[in-house]
């Protein structure tokens, strides 16, 4: 049995701006080394309402001599991540995980350029960390687009500036960076990169990826991560799925837990 | 192994329609996928039956998406039987289950008595399925499931037709979305079922206030977990007074002692679905607890408890 449930103990759970925290949980070192786009489902245990687990995206990992880390950045939007927002250092939450796949990083590109919309750069982080780590070529070839409703829902921005020089910020309503959607931001730069010598990564809101899906128009390689409900987290109860294309074109429903939930682009079918 | 681990096993042993188990603990269907989902949480071969999920005879796509929603002790779902088909079922998902030493139990669908009894047939051949569990509860699927559930006479057809093409043991899985259930219990045990199994889920909606909109796209759905399980534990005390076959009770199992509950209301063996989504290691821990329940309490066989309920 090469997986579990972990005991994690939360380490810190700060209020970074209003509605959104940052948590840190130590857990065992069995817990593997996440790779970027991958989520851990969160509960409290024993607590049956809300009844179902969380699924959260890791944000970083760390590793020490005994335990390790990893930290979750989290908005709260209703009941569960309410109760997620009011734990106190030391107190115990189960986690399962590492689930799902990955964005793939092996794209050996002049261009890699990251577009995420909220607390989508949660993924987007890691994934630049990981790349960064790579090779020093990758992180000089990256560009991040940061999209939020107003200031105060940019979130993530002193670590990024650590991992890239290149970020354009922006807000619905100007109060940080450019006043746009951050898919228009892009869309204004977007002959600078050549389809190509381009890797795009995205995570964000539907109408965000969706918005994305036209600008690009079927003509860069681009991998998203999405979001569905979920139950098990692990591909057992076929509820968190999403409209794809299949092998052969045709329509199928595939399970964001463990088929995504990092989906190249151009497979999802939109309404 | 040492005696007196088998005879602690021995202790646990139930069998359902001719069908031996090791123990009393079976995953229901739709909640444990092929098995191969959890292989890394569960050691498979300490169930008692695996369940798979509902098989068709052509795989199916299912209900567009959003599929599900969590409730106050539970969950909506309208997954509306996505699967493989029973063809990639036996070449692909079979052969996985195949290494280990536990039942299979393949639970099957049909939009028609043919359906059911040509994807029946279909299993009865193939090596490694040692039960057929008939779904005719679904209450997620335009057509066949929850209608062949609801009637008695089409229940007992069903039943009558699977019977024909298998020689493997056959569990009928009944709704609860119904007037009698005792009533759909009788007819299939007539039919010839060797055994019945309930409740499928109840069916339920949730409204987002915000857009008006109800929360599943299939608008209804079905309900599972820990709020359904006061009924399921009266429908299964109902059934198990009418018929003489074994009765399997499921509905929001969390426990071992939720699983006794049901017992002593007369299932002769339990399904754990919707725990296994809050905690894959349910089914390992509800066996270990029952094992405890008989020791602690001198009980020399879980037999002994079917049906003890005093009233
Ligand atoms: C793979 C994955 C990774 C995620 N990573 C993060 C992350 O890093 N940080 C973060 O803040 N959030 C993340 N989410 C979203 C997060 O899971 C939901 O915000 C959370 O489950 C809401 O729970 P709640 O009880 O607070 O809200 P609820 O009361 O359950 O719902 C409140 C609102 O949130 C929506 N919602 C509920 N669950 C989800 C979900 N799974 N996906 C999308 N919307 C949902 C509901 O439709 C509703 O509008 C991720 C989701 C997925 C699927
Ligand atoms: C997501 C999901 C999928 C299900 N799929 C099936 C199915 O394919 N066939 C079936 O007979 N029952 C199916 N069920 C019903 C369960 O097997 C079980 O009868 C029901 O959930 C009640 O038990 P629980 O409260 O322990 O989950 C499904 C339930 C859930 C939650
Ligand atoms: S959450 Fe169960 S299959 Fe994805």
């Amino acid at each position: 049995m090469a997986k579990d449930i972990y005991m994690g103990e939360v380490a810190a759970n700060e209020e970074i701006q209003i509605d959104y925290f940052l948590m840190k949980v130590t857990l065992p070192l069995s817990f593997s080394e996440p790779l970027p786009g991958q989520f851990v489902m969160i509960r409290i245990a024993g607590l049956h309402d809300p009844f179902l687990s969380r699924p959260i995206s890791i944000y970083s990992y760390t590793r020490g001599k005994s335990n390790c880390a990893i930290e979750l950045l989290y908005r709260v939007v209703g009941k569960g991540t309410q109760i997620l927002a009011g734990l106190i250092k030391g107190s115990q939450v189960e986690i399962s995980g590492p689930l799902g796949g990955s964005y793939s990083i092996d794209h050996q590109k002049k261009n890699i350029v990251f577009i995420a919309g909220g607390i989508g750069i949660a993924p987007l982080s890691l994934l630049a960390e990981a790349l960064c780590r790579k090779d020093c070529y990758s992180a000089a070839a990256m560009t991040f687009y940061l999209g939020a409703q107003t200031a105060d829902a940019v979130v993530g921005l002193n670590r990024l500036r650590k991992l890239c020089y290149n970020i354009t910020v922006c807000t619905d309503d100007g109060s940080l960076g450019q006043k746009s959607l951050v898919t228009k931001a892009f869309q204004k730069d977007i002959k600078k990169y050549s389809p190509s010598d381009t890797v795009i990564y995205a995570c964000g809101p539907k109408a965000m990826v969706q918005s994305l899906s036209k600008i690009l128009d079927g003509k860069y390689f681009c991998q998203v991560s999405l979001e569905e409900r979920m139950a098990c987290g692990v591909g057992a109860c076929v509820g968190c799925v999403v409209a794809v294309k299949d092998g052969q074109g045709k329509l199928a429903y595939k399970r964001v837990c463990a088929d995504g939930p990092v989906f190249d682009l151009q497979q999802i079918i939109w309404e | 192994m040492n005696p007196s681990n088998k005879k602690k096993d021995a202790a646990m042993a139930v069998e359902i329609g001719g069908l031996k188990l090791k123990n009393p603990v079976m995953t229901a269907s739709g909640t444990f996928g092929y098995g191969e989902e959890y292989a890394d949480y569960v050691d498979l071969n300490q169930l008692g039956a695996i369940v798979v999920k509902g098989l068709s005879l052509k795989p199916r796509l299912g209900n567009p998406p959003p599929r599900i929603m969590e409730t106050a002790g539970g969950m909506l779902n309208a997954v509306g039987l996505q699967n493989v088909g029973v063809d990639v079922f036996i070449k692909e998902k079979l052969p996985f289950l195949r290494q280990y030493d536990v039942a299979v139990i393949a639970n099957i669908y049909g939009e028609s008595t043919l359906e059911y009894s040509q994807v029946a047939k279909k299993l009865s051949q193939a090596e490694g399925v040692h039960a057929l569990e008939v779904n005719v509860s679904c209450p997620n699927v335009k057509k066949g499931g929850l209608s062949f559930g609801s009637d008695p006479k089409a229940a007992a057809e069903v039943t009558r037709r699977v019977k024909a093409e298998t020689h493997l043991p056959v569990i009928v899985k009944l709704t609860p979305n119904v007037t009698d259930i005792a009533a759909i219990a009788q007819s299939v045990e007539e039919a010839g079922a060797d055994a019945v199994s309930l409740i499928n889920t109840l069916t339920g909606m949730s409204i987002d206030l915000k857009t008006r909109t109800p929360h599943l796209k299939n608008i209804t759905g079905g309900l599972s977990g820990p709020a359904i399980k006061p009924v399921a534990l009266r429908m299964v005390w109902q059934v198990a007074q009418k018929v003489a076959i074994p009765v399997i009770g499921i509905g929001g199992i969390l426990t071992a002692e939720d699983a006794l509950e049901f017992m002593i209301a007369g299932a002769k063996a339990v399904q754990i679905g919707t725990a296994n989504f809050i905690n894959p290691r349910a089914t390992i821990e509800i066996i270990d607890g029952i094992r405890h329940y008989l020791q602690n309490n001198k009980i020399k066989n879980i037999n002994d408890i079917v049906g003890t309920l005093r009233t």
